[in-house]
């Protein structure tokens, strides 16, 4: 199953509801199927822009990432629900992609360019 | 008179020297044939790796992961004044390096991360990586 990053920001709001959110959010990803890998808080932060959602205008938020994998079929149904969900400011699904060994970085690219210009 | 210089160029004929060459050690082992150990080549150049080797020319960030969530590694590549993204020329950064920190700039954007049109105020203070020089 591939792995997907869902990045969320929430509503400024006390402790107990923002873990009301949380837990509603990751019950409808277990009832999908999909499988969580872990959950970060990124901090309670101060928006880079205001946000105008659900008939209002936010300037603080909860930043949050919930790492899970499953089947591409449930991310559109997922972002739907998410966008109906009040306390949800923007939420973003990512795909997670295999990263990039670092043997490939500028040094050793240099040397291949260079050997193969020298034959 | 002629036989003085007769006498003088047959002196410079003959050999200053006694005809005996001189013994150096090579000669001696050129004379003698039974010589088995093998030839001692000191004068030659030993082989090594060019120790003037300048080291591969990397980016600054080179093996580093850029990622959207790290705000303040981006906002060190976009104008404090207007949130616009350096170029390659302001940058320095190689190819590979310079679409991810532009691609990686993008999508904190959109999802809410970096603002647009500015650089955050905290990190206005940040070293200075792209050396660009501002009108004041």
């Amino acid at each position: 199953m591939p792995r997907y990053e869902l990045c969320v920001i929430l509503k400024a709001m006390q402790r107990p509801e923002t873990a009301a959110v949380l837990r509603r959010t990751v019950e409808t990803l277990f009832e999908r199927g999909a499988v969580v890998r872990s959950l970060e808080n990124l901090g309670e932060r101060r928006l880079p822009y205001k946000i105008s959602k659900h008939d209002s205008r936010h300037t603080h938020g909860g930043y949050f990432s919930i790492d899970f994998h499953a089947s591409p079929k449930i991310v559109s149904e997922l972002l739907d629900h998410l966008e109906r969900d009040i306390d949800v400011l923007r939420p973003t699904v990512l795909k997670k992609d295999i990263e990039l060994s670092k043997a490939q970085c500028c040094g050793t690219q240099a040397e291949k360019a260079k050997t193969a210009a020298s034959r | 008179m002629f036989a003085l210089s007769s006498c003088r160029l047959l002196l410079q004929a003959l050999p200053k020297q006694s005809i005996t060459p001189r013994a150096t050690a090579q000669c001696i082992r050129s004379l003698t044939t039974s010589q088995q150990e093998p030839l001692k080549k000191d004068d030659m150049p030993i082989k090594m790796e060019n120790p003037f080797k300048s080291p591969p020319k990397t980016c600054i960030l080179c093996n580093i992961t850029v990622d959207f969530k790290n705000v303040q590694l981006l906002s060190q590549f976009i104008s404090p004044h207007t949130g616009r993204i350096y170029g390659r020329h302001i940058t320095g950064l190689c190819g590979r390096k310079q679409k991810e920190v532009s691609k990686a700039v993008k999508k904190a954007r959109s999802m809410g991360f970096m603002s647009v049109t500015l650089k955050d105020p905290q990190f206005i203070k940040d070293p200075d990586i792209c050396g660009i020089k501002h009108f004041e």
